[in-house]
């Protein structure tokens, strides 16, 4: 068994790829609050974004100029499904509404892969400004993006929290996310606020996408599958609570890595989302049986 | 409703609009010989400077030729799935055919090459090899390179007497006697990575590899050479693709200690990642040194490593290192790339190298039949006879013949990042026969010349 | 619609099939005669051994199509049952000498009992919870196959030896070794799991499922357990995919994890639905869209990627316009058009006979 000295630094890499799993988590859950549907999307969204971004520097775009672009791609992206998408299904299932953004998950991931070929011996990598600096904490380095990557999670589990809840606007989200014709009969301009509800969460992938693409690494299928580890986070927390979404992504992450010197188990470790999600979601249904349906958003 | 009718209307349209494109992407690409249309990515590494300009048409017998007989149907197969595409090796072997057509043929035959691509599915690959065979009739296996090819198909082709010429990934492209590859493959080549790093006194190996097909076979190699050595050996493997990189290169370092040496075998992206993390975890120096298997020898990887890995990462090469070798092989090899390699998206580096190399090989035993007539039997028996061939890629010559299992090329260089491009740390060096394939296959085929 | 709850007296179950409904089975017979004698002979090896793969692949579609069309119940975890199938199959037939059929059943039932076992605890979720708990367990065997790996011949539980330089393949069954011969072979077991399935659909368990399906609530105070029904539904579609990797493990006979990624179970139930999951002929066109379409598009040089876009946007048309899929979308379709083409034909045609009427 390892001592403590072994598992210091993992509780720290632990800390920041409970970071990358906070910033999908809390985005899922955020969009889902507001909009009512589970944008599995979100990964894929954000990898086409991170990808136009290292396409444009690459033609020599300045990097602040392509990471707007990234986001604004995303945001177009995301609003024209919700458009086109969002009122057809809105009175179906909210397992139909998930399997719908599969569908956009799929054609996403298919373009990247047709535009952005893999190429025998090249890999894409993104760097961000603040990947050259950082500090130390015992005896490894954390860079400034990592930081970044987890006060984001913070920020955002904080202040959407207090938008949801507070704002008339965000009050309006939810109302629609859980029954769009009553919201509609009340006077909320229901398409304006469906508008504002898709294009904010296509910022919020479209920023997540960047850093999760320096982060983890540019690749069109770690990025896009990777919010499946992350929904392991999105069901503990009952695709409701914010806060304890980001309180179990972090968990999940710090498990996942202090899991790593355990030679007996190390090469189980990558399961470790799927575990605790499976686990704490029998745990919780144990009295009462869990359904999402429309009345229980 | 009036407001869903745009909506759908648009839903119609997109679907249509995908048939239809889907439509005219089956009509307009041709058969399975065109190369992918390949969006380049990121330009070929440049040509360096000092290479003299050197005429293509050496590559065949009669320059300016072009051949026009009965084609000799070649065949490859070849990886081809996001994050892993061997495509660019079958690719310029392609070019080099299509240099040699361009200039007399094969006694003025052209050489056409069917290449198949598959996605890791062993079902799709027995039923490219049998649409190779059986719909294309092809006479020859040259270019294969695939993660598990060679064991999903190797009893097929002993059966129907194909010798075929690759670049092996899997243990069956070594160990039959149906395959013989221009490359060392995995393990032999993190051999190389292993030999090096004891060279130089390391105390203690951890040898990291990608979770693929054949990670105990891969690793009875370094575990041999660590054994002789009486070197401390962890042997580890990670998922891929990672997505946590941090933990991996944290685990690696502390499993190493200050004087040991972290051996890497994974596929250029995923190295990249390991290495890049365990440089922002600032850990690159808390090991001895590192060393990585061939898939790492490209400047595309030291360009993006930066200065901090000189002398610090030390890479087996295979192959001759292009960038510093100025032979009239080499300069051919960047010619033909330059005219006819279009679809070689990785440019210069070892995967079109080998694709070269393999085609090279084939071209010199398709020459070699003197009886006009290109047959299954005539074809392999040529490719099987080819003995001491120099292709000028390799550290050695380069011997198909009868023997029960083939690792031709086993000796190779050491190169290692220097500011942005790859140079040789260590000229040509047999890799050990410690490791008892290695030593099996020299007691069947001894040791073969270094190439002059 | 209200649902069927009264319990069909055996009379009527018995009554003679219609005109239609006869002509219908003739023409499946008719192709299903094709198919296994017919087909080998057209095609070559390369897409016998696509249509094998088919065949597998039909069968898991038609597991899924049950619990998804059937019941209810989404599953984003059918390719890891699929490998849990093939693994234990490859065991069985690597360490005994047993007939392959046998192996099958051993493989399918071992599957199903599993199937059962997980599938009793996640049934307390519903909806979009228990589509991503499968996931999640799907996520999580993915991982495990991964560091396990599959049997290839070596001892142990596992059965894996990771440092041959040889290794064995799966064996077939004898009376099917050539490839032609096995696509036979799996298109029998195909056609069985399908009468399975049939044979379910018609009799009491299908009831109880539609009464499910259509509500819930009401099932129940008509006195159907449904945590039951919705077991036996886990338990059929487990068991067929069992059996259908066995006949998958005797098809490749190689199996690598990474030909099970967890992705596949999402491009599993993009094709299911676009096929259509209410009819047993959607799970036949799903197998065709996720096996055959690729090996054609390899041939011709097309990208695969074009196909996975295909599916996406499959997905959005079968959920926004179309819930039964293309096998129902096609044959109305096709209905409506003979119906203009004969509009057509009548209005070009000078009505000649007054007094006819169809």
């Amino acid at each position: 068994m390892p001592s403590w000295q072994d598992f210091e630094p993992f509780i720290v890499s632990g800390l920041a790829l409970g970071g990358v799993y906070a910033l999908s988590g809390v985005g899922l859950v955020v969009l889902y609050r507001a909009t009512g549907v589970l944008y599995l999307a979100f990964g894929a969204v954000g990898a086409l974004g991170a990808l136009i971004a290292w396409s444009l520097q690459k033609a020599g775009t300045p990097g602040w100029l392509s990471w707007l672009a990234s986001v604004a791609v995303a945001a177009a992206v995301t609003l024209g499904y919700g458009i086109l998408f969002g009122p057809a299904l809105a009175r179906r299932d909210p397992l139909v509404k998930a399997v719908a953004t599969i569908g956009l998950t799929l054609i996403l991931y298919g373009l990247m892969d047709l535009l952005w070929t893999t190429s025998g011996g090249q890999a894409r990598s993104i760097t961000l400004p603040t990947d050259g600096s950082g500090f130390s904490v015992g005896q490894i380095q954390v860079t400034w993006t990592q930081v970044i990557a987890l006060a984001a999670g913070v920020v955002l589990t904080v202040a959407t929290g207090a938008f949801l809840r507070y704002t008339k606007l965000g009050t309006a989200m939810r109302a629609m996310a859980n029954d769009r014709d009553i919201t509609a009969t009340l006077g909320v301009p229901v398409r304006r606020v469906e508008a504002a509800a898709w294009l904010g969460c296509g910022v919020l992938a479209g920023m997540a996408g960047l850093l999760l693409a320096d982060l983890v690494a540019l690749d069109a299928t770690t990025l896009t599958f990777l919010v499946i580890s992350s929904l392991a986070a999105v069901l503990i927390a009952r695709l409701r609570s914010i806060t304890v979404t980001f309180i179990a992504a972090i968990v999940i992450g710090l498990l996942h890595d202090l899991l790593t010197p355990v030679n007996s188990l190390t090469n189980y470790r990558d399961m470790t989302p799927f575990v605790i999600a499976a686990v704490a979601l029998l745990i919780l249904s144990r009295h009462q049986v869990m359904s999402q349906s429309r009345e229980e958003a | 409703m009036k407001r869903l009718i745009p909506a759908r209307l648009a839903r119609r349209t997109i679907m249509l609009a995908a048939a239809i494109a889907l439509a005219a992407a089956g009509c307009s690409s041709s058969s399975s010989t065109s190369t992918p249309a390949a969006t380049s990515t990121t330009p070929a590494t440049s040509a360096t400077p000092g290479t003299t300009a050197v005429s293509t048409s050496q590559c065949g017998s009669k320059p300016g030729v072009a051949a026009t007989g009965t084609p000799i149907a070649l065949g490859a197969i070849a990886t081809n799935q996001p994050g892993t595409s061997f495509t660019d090796i079958p690719n310029m072997a392609n070019a080099y055919f299509a240099c040699v057509n361009a200039n007399g043929g094969i006694n003025g035959h052209p050489i056409k090459l069917y290449i198949e691509t598959e996605q890791t599915n062993p079902a799709q690959i027995a039923a490219d090899a049998k649409q190779l065979v059986q719909t294309d009739h092809v006479v020859g296996i040259i270019g294969n390179t695939s993660i598990i090819e060679c064991s999903v198909d190797s009893s097929y082709w002993q059966k129907l007497g194909y010798y075929i010429i690759d670049s092996g990934i899997a243990p069956e492209c070594y160990s039959t006697p149906n395959s013989a590859a221009v490359n060392m493959g995995p393990r032999y080549s993190s051999d190389g990575a292993v030999q090096y790093a004891l060279a130089q006194h390391a105390s203690k190996i951890v040898f990291d590899q990608s979770n693929v097909p054949g990670t105990g076979y891969i690793a009875a190699g370094p575990a041999a050479l660590a054994k002789a050595a009486n070197v401390p050996i962890v042997q580890l493997t990670e998922n891929v693709p990672i997505s946590d990189a941090d933990s991996v290169a944290i685990k690696e370092v502390d499993d190493a200690g200050p004087n040991g040496a972290v051996v890497l075998n994974f596929t250029p992206p995923e190295a990249l990642v390991i290495l890049q993390a365990a440089q922002k975890l600032g850990l690159e120096d808390r090991v001895k040194l590192w060393g990585c298997s061939t898939p790492c020898n490209t400047d595309f990887l030291a360009a993006s490593l930066g200065p901090k890995w000189n002398s610090k990462l030390f890479v087996n090469a295979e192959l001759t290192p292009p960038d510093t070798t100025n032979t009239a092989t080499m300069n051919l090899y960047k010619a033909i790339l330059k005219q006819y390699g279009s679809a070689v998206s990785g440019g210069i580096g070892s995967f079109s190298q080998m694709g070269f190399t393999e085609a090279e090989i084939a071209v010199h035993a398709l020459e070699s039949i003197t009886s006009g007539s290109y047959t299954v039997a005539s074809v392999n028996t040529a490719f099987k006879a080819v003995s001491g061939f120099n292709t000028g890629m390799l550290c050695q010559l380069w011997t198909y013949g009868s023997y029960p299992m083939h690792i031709p090329n086993n000796a190779d260089y050491t190169v290692t990042p220097d500011n942005g491009k790859m140079v040789t740390a260590q000229g040509c060096t047999q890799i050990s026969s410690v490791d008892p394939q290695i030593a099996q296959y020299r007691g069947v085929a001894g040791t073969a010349p270094l190439a002059p | 619609m209200p649902a069927t709850l009264e319990r069909a007296s055996p009379a009527r179950a018995r009554t003679r099939l219609s005109r239609p409904q006869l002509i219908r089975a003739a023409i499946t017979a008719a192709l299903l005669l094709f198919v296994l004698l017919g087909l080998p002979q057209l095609m070559s090896l390369y897409y016998i051994d696509t249509m094998t793969q088919v065949a597998v692949y039909s069968m898991v579609a038609v597991g899924l199509g049950v619990l998804v069309g059937r019941v209810g119940l989404v599953s984003l975890g059918q390719v890891a049952v699929l490998a849990i199938g093939a693994w234990v199959a490859a065991r069985l037939l690597f360490a005994t000498t047993q007939p392959f059929p046998l192996v099958l059943l051993e493989a399918g039932l071992i599957t199903m009992v599993l199937g059962v076992v997980i599938g009793l605890p996640a049934l307390r979720l519903r909806g979009l919870y228990l589509a991503l708990i499968t996931l999640m367990l799907a996520g999580a065997i993915t991982v495990v196959l991964a560091t396990v790996n599959f049997p290839n011949g070596g001892h142990g539980f596992l059965g894996y030896n990771g440092s041959l330089v040889h290794i064995p393949p799966i064996r077939r069954p004898s009376i099917a070794t050539s490839d032609p011969a096995y696509f036979r072979y799996s298109v029998v077991v195909a056609i069985l799991m399908f009468a399975l399935v049939l044979a379910h659909i018609k009799t009491r368990p299908g009831r109880a499922w539609a009464a499910i399906r259509q509500s819930e609530p009401a099932a129940l105070a008509a006195g159907i357990n449904i945590w039951f029904y919705k077991l036996w539904a886990f338990a059929l579609a487990s068991f067929i995919t069992g059996v259908a990797g066995g006949v998958l493990a005797g098809a490749v006979h190689y199996l690598y994890s990474i030909g099970f990624p967890t992705q596949d179970s999402i491009t599993l139930l993009a094709v299911t639905l676009m096929g259509g999951v209410y009819s047993l002929w959607g799970a036949v066109v799903a197998a065709l869209l996720y096996q055959f379409l690729p090996a054609l598009l390899n041939n011709w040089g097309v990208s695969a990627d074009w196909l996975i876009i295909l599916f996406g946007v499959g997905v959005l048309q079968v959920l926004t316009t179309a819930p039964a899929g293309l096998a129902d979308q096609v044959p109305r379709d096709l209905a409506r058009l003979g119906r203009f083409l004969r509009n057509h034909v009548r209005k070009a045609a000078p009505a000649p006979t007054q007094g006819s009427t169809k």
